[in-house]
Order: C-alpha cells, then sequence, then structure tokens
C-alpha cells in the first residue's frame, strides 16, 4: 500500500494528476507568497511538478520522514527551505512547525492528505486556523472520502467521509471555500501523427461524489478556482505493476502451500512417533483450508 | 455523552466533572467508562472555576448557567422540545433554551442546519456519535442467510409515543412471510407478536443482538442521530425505517436499507416480506450496511473532533445577546399563543362534555346507581374511549 500514500515517481499517473492538481490549485497562492508552509509534504513530487521551478521565496516543509523530507528540501524550488521533520499529531511536533515559522506572516499553508494519518488533529487544525486568522495565512487542506473507497486504508488513522468534513468545516473560520475533487475518466483518439486534442469540457453532475473534499480559508481564498487535470494513464507501467503483483502472490501462494505440506509431514511425523512411543498424539494433524 | 468524557480524559489530557444537575440523580454506574471520571453534585461544582460548561439536556441548561466558567455550551442531541406533544408545558419550556445565546455542539447536521436557520447568528459545532468498534465489532463479510425466516429485531420503549415501538409490531404481524421478532425494550416485556423479548442489555450484548438479526425495524417520529440501525449496520444488518430526522445521515433507500412511508403499516410489512422473500436484495443491503458502517468513525476520532471543538469554543468570543433575545421573545410569544388556543379548546370541550358530565353524576346516586348497572358499563366504555 505505500505506493498510495507516498507519492513517488512511480506513482501511477492517475494518483499523482489528483495530487498534482491540488497543488496546482494552490500554486498561485503560493509563488506570490513570502512563506509557504506544507504540512505533509512527502518527497515534494507533486508541488514540484505544480510549481514548476517557480516558487515563493521561503517554503517550510514539514513532514514525519526525514528520507522524503530530504528529497523535498532538494526539489522543492524556493529561495529558502527549511525543513522539519516532525509528528504532527503531537503538540511538540506543531510547536516545532511553529518554531519554524517564527513571525511570518501574509503565507499560504497547504496541508493535503494529512489530516486522516493523525491520531489526533486537535493541534495541527488549531495551528491552521490560528495562522488563517492572526497571521493573514491562507490556508488549503484536503482530506479524502474514505466513505467511498473500497479498500480500508491501513494508513489512515481516521476515516472520512462528508459527515466528517462537515464536522471540520464547523471548525473553520466562517468565511471559507469549500471544493470538491471529482474523479474524471476518459478516452483519447489520436490519428498518426497528430497531437492529441484538450479533452473537452464537461459539466459535473449534481450526484457527482468526491474523491476528496478540499478547504480553503484566510485572506486570499477566495482566489481558489475550479480546475482540472487529466494526464495520459500509464498502461504500459500499469501493466507492469499488476504482473509484477499477479507473479508475486502466485509465488507467495506456492511458497505457502509448499510451508503447509511441509509442516503437515512433519506434524504426520511427530503423531507416528509418538504413537510409537505409546503415548496419544498431541494434537491432531492441522487441516488447512 | 459519557464516552466522549472518557475520551477527553483518556486521549486528550482534559479534566472532566459530570455533573447532576438534580441532587437525587444517581449516576448510572453500569456505562461504560463513568467510573473513571469524577460525578460531582451542583453545591460541589459551583466552587469550580471551569473552561467551559456545557449542558447535555433542556433541563440542564439552568443548572449549568448557575456553575461559574469561562464559557457555557449547549450539547444539542435532539430538538428536544419535540419530544412532547403540542399541549404539553414542557415542549415550550425545551425549545426556549434553544433560544439562548450559547455555543452549540451538535450530533447531527439536521439539527445543526435547523438552528442554523432559526437563529442565524449562530454557528454549530457539529460532533455526530461515534462507535465503539471494539464492541460493534463487524462480521467480514455478511453471512448469507438461507431460508429462515426473516429475523427483525425492534429497539425502543414502546411507552414512548414516538418511538413507533406499537406501529413496528404491527407491521410485523401483517407479514405474510415467516419471521422471527425480537424486541429491546426497558422492561424486557413481551409484547404481542413477539416470539423473544429481550430488557435492557449491555452493549455487547446489544451487539449480539444486532449480529442476531437480518433487520432492524425502527418506525421512530422523532430521533437525533438515530444510533441504533447504524449499530446495527456495524452488525451486519440492514434496516427498514421511516424517514426520521438523522436516517439522512447514513441511510440510503435500497442501498444500506429500506425507508418506507409513515403511518403505512401495510407498505412496511411489505418492505418486510419482500427482504424475507427475496435473499439476493436482502443480502445486497446488508452488505451495503456493512459499507457503510465501515466509513462510520469511531468513538476515538469523534472524541478527538471533540476536543477540536471545545476547544474552538473556548476560543470563539461570546455570542451577542440581542438577536438571541429578539427570537427567545418572538418563540415565546408563539408558546403562549399556543398555550392559549389548547385552553380554549379545553374550555370548549368542557363545555360540550357538560351534560354527559351531568348524567354521570346523576347515574352515581345511590337509587339510580343500582337501577343504571348496564347502562352505567356501557357508558364507562364510552367514557374510556373518549380519554383515549
Amino acid at each position: 500500500m505505500e505506493w498510495q500514500e507516498r507519492i513517488t515517481r512511480e506513482t501511477p499517473p492517475s494518483i499523482r494528476i489528483e495530487h498534482e492538481l491540488r497543488y496546482a490549485m494552490a500554486a498561485p497562492l503560493v509563488r506570490g507568497a513570502d512563506t509557504w508552509l506544507d504540512l505533509g509534504c512527502g518527497a515534494g513530487v507533486a508541488a514540484t511538478a505544480a510549481l514548476g521551478g517557480d516558487g515563493p521565496a521561503r517554503a517550510v516543509l514539514v513532514d514525519a520522514s526525514a528520507d522524503v523530507l530530504s528529497e523535498a528540501a532538494r526539489d522543492v524550488p524556493a529561495g529558502e527551505v527549511v525543513a522539519v521533520e516532525a509528528d504532527l499529531a503531537s503538540d511538540a511536533g506543531v510547536a516545532a512547525v511553529r518554531a519554524a515559522l517564527g513571525d511570518a506572516r501574509d503565507g499560504v499553508a497547504t496541508c493535503f492528505e494529512v489530516i486522516e494519518h493523525l491520531e489526533s488533529f486537535v493541534s495541527v487544525v488549531e495551528l491552521l486556523v490560528e495562522l488563517a486568522e492572526q497571521r493573514a495565512f491562507t490556508v488549503v487542506l484536503s482530506v479524502p472520502n474514505d466513505a467511498f473507497w473500497p479498500v480500508e486504508s491501513p494508513w489512515h488513522a481516521t476515516m472520512w467521509g462528508a459527515g466528517s468534513f462537515e464536522e471540520l468545516r464547523r471548525l473553520l473560520p466562517a468565511e471559507h471555500v469549500i471544493a470538491h475533487q471529482i474523479p474524471l475518466q476518459g478516452s483519447s483518439v489520436v490519428p498518426e501523427g497528430t497531437p492529441a486534442l484538450e479533452p473537452p469540457g464537461f459539466v459535473v453532475r449534481e450526484d457527482a461524489v468526491a474523491s476528496h473534499f478540499i478547504a480553503a480559508f484566510g485572506p486570499r481564498c477566495a482566489e481558489v478556482v475550479a480546475r482540472s487535470a487529466v494526464a495520459q494513464a500509464d498502461l504500459a507501467g500499469q501493466r507492469q505493476w499488476e504482473r509484477q503483483r499477479e507473479a508475486n502472490l502466485a509465488f507467495y501462494e506456492d511458497r505457502i502451500q509448499w510451508a503447509q505440506g511441509e509442516f503437515r509431514a512433519w506434524r504426520d511425523y511427530m503423531n507416528e512417533l509418538e504413537r510409537t512411543l505409546g503415548r496419544t498424539p498431541t494434537t491432531a494433524p492441522l487441516d488447512f483450508p | 455523552m459519557v464516552e466522549h468524557a472518557r475520551q477527553l480524559v483518556a486521549r486528550h489530557g482534559f479534566a472532566v466533572d459530570l455533573v447532576l444537575a438534580r441532587e437525587r440523580d444517581e449516576p448510572d454506574w453500569g456505562f461504560r467508562g463513568l467510573a473513571d471520571i469524577p460525578v460531582h453534585g451542583m453545591d460541589a461544582a459551583r466552587a469550580v472555576g471551569y473552561d467551559v460548561v456545557v449542558a447535555t439536556w433542556w433541563e440542564t441548561v439552568g443548572p449549568a448557567l448557575e456553575l461559574p466558567a469561562r464559557r457555557h455550551a449547549y450539547f444539542i442531541q435532539s430538538l428536544e422540545d419535540r419530544f412532547y406533544r403540542p399541549h404539553e408545558a414542557q415542549r415550550l419550556a425545551a425549545a426556549l433554551t434553544h433560544d439562548l445565546p450559547l455555543h452549540v455542539i451538535t450530533e447531527a447536521r439536521w439539527i445543526a442546519e435547523t438552528l442554523e436557520a432559526l437563529t442565524p447568528p449562530r454557528r454549530c459545532l457539529l460532533v455526530r456519535n461515534g462507535i465503539a468498534k471494539d464492541v460493534f465489532h463487524s462480521p467480514a463479510p455478511p453471512p448469507v442467510r438461507g431460508g429462515d425466516p426473516l429475523r427483525i429485531l425492534v429497539e425502543g420503549n414502546p411507552d414512548v409515543w414516538f418511538k413507533g415501538v406499537p406501529e413496528a409490531l404491527e407491521a410485523t404481524r401483517a407479514m405474510r412471510a415467516p419471521r422471527h421478532v425480537t424486541t429491546v425494550t426497558p422492561h424486557g416485556r413481551r409484547l404481542e407478536g413477539v416470539d423473544e423479548a429481550l430488557g435492557p442489555r449491555s452493549q455487547r450484548e446489544l451487539a449480539a443482538a444486532y449480529a442476531d438479526a437480518d433487520v432492524v425495524l425502527k418506525l421512530s417520529r422523532v430521533e437525533g442521530m438515530f444510533g441504533p440501525p447504524l449499530e446495527g449496520f456495524h452488525m451486519g444488518a440492514t434496516c427498514v425505517v421511516t424517514a426520521v430526522t438523522g436516517h439522512e445521515e447514513y441511510v440510503v433507500h435500497g442501498e444500506n436499507g429500506l425507508v418506507v412511508d409513515w403511518d403505512d403499516v401495510r407498505g412496511t410489512s411489505r418492505a418486510l416480506d419482500l427482504l424475507a422473500r427475496d435473499q439476493a436484495l436482502l443480502h445486497r443491503v446488508r452488505w451495503g450496511a456493512l459499507a457503510t458502517a465501515k466509513g462510520w468513525p469511531s468513538w476515538e476520532q469523534q472524541g478527538t473532533v471533540m476536543a477540536a471543538a471545545l476547544g474552538t469554543i473556548a476560543r470563539r468570543p461570546a455570542l451577542e445577546r440581542r438577536p438571541f433575545d429578539a427570537r427567545l421573545l418572538a418563540e415565546l410569544r408563539g408558546g403562549v399563543e399556543g398555550h392559549a388556543l389548547v385552553a380554549a379548546e379545553r374550555d370548549l370541550l368542557r363545555w360540550r362534555m357538560a351534560p354527559m358530565l351531568a348524567v354521570d353524576r346523576m347515574l352515581e346516586r345511590p337509587p339510580a346507581r343500582w337501577l343504571s348497572r348496564p347502562a352505567r358499563r356501557a357508558w364507562g366504555a364510552a367514557r374510556r374511549r373518549v380519554q383515549r
């Protein structure tokens, strides 16, 4: 599951574009800010792609993992980069972020796909509200719509859906903008020798289900506008990954069967020995399903 | 509320006191976690300076305001005026508490939206009830039921008018398909048409009862967050419910349950028959119910939301009184006019009944009493019917 939670260069395009779009939405705000705070920056892949080499004067990048943090600090474009390794579920972690920010004002804070990973999001939400209300930061955050995700993520400490997002929304300052990130599907016919066409516009249906909920608040929150992005599917990469998964599955199923056979034979031998010694077999031979 | 208190103490470093608004009240010591939280009477609580005092029921708002605190708040778990019929005085008293300039936490979106429509200057905070995932521990896939009778669970107090328990049992009696009906009521009384009558249950016992059911049948007329079907969902049961407030938070007709019309005993019994006969449909909605349950937050998560909500209340400024005063006076005036109408109708009824009462008094005299014994029996029956 790691590939789904950490955005790397190997992440499938459909997931990368989802992350890049969120950063692209915030990019105009970030570029114009003196200080940009990115909570849960990961390896900075999506932010780097969205900013396209044009970053803010100062970036404060925060993540719980030192490894990815160093990658982000290397790649994210900014005049000055401050990397903070911090557990945002703890007061100490949030205090480290406050210390790194210093007296910064009029900045931008992004917090994408972080809150659901925290056992307690009280401190981080308090920090974001404080930044918006007292230090004129514009904040953009997102949470996933777990309720529509068929697989329960082992990495999510809390479960998010429309109801949970509504609870979060009511904790935010009264002036805020809400956006729903809607997944798209598509296809393109490309005659040989011609470039692909831009995808046509579309109207979001009323019953559209969001994959992610986004909230923006702070002085420039109204600048968050509708935005879509399309990426070419990497069928070759997907096929490679699926074949790897199938091969791994088949391999480990074979190993499990082998181990079960070995264990059964060993158990039979032990029971035979016990019978030879006139003892009752301690356990019946295991019957694996 | 006790579960919230437990979470706040255990996971968020809060110091929480439960205060009994009436000195004679005794806490329900059987409630999980209550033993870990100090319980005080009002006198002891008056000596403490609290950061936030939260009223949790309309009758506790007055006592809560007596306690010294930096902020007072109101945890509104339902619009409690609806627990009373229009002629009951408590209805107005409960409604008036909603018009006080208190920060509000609610447990359902419909309550927050209604209160904001009534008193626009206030932004309500929302903290839904979590589910004890260790107690209501879901089965991996819901087991497919064979050709057994449909197992129906009806939960609620049959003596409380808005719980709709008699109506639910009437619907089960009107079914054509075989069924097994279990009730969970405060007294465990066996009601007509019930196969198994369960009394008060611990949370674990309740979870076991839900796990044994195919369908939770709730025809309530008033609910806050509407917890029982959701608990049933966690244990692999679907639901048949009225479109009561709170159901919209998680019940989707045909996806994880069936929503039936008000006062529609026949329609409800047909919906139950459908689930009894169409095993594929039953399995489909049970599957959906379990998926809904997986998406519902735990008490641990909701404890975090409550901690954030209380922190927000402590930070937000006190509400301005004036818009609330205006709203309260309007509510009071409406209530007084409503009661005047009730009193006038009662006077009119008394005037119309005067001849009947005169006959009644005459029949109570000894000679007439003996002569009119058969007539009195019939008269008594008629009077009982009128009183009903």
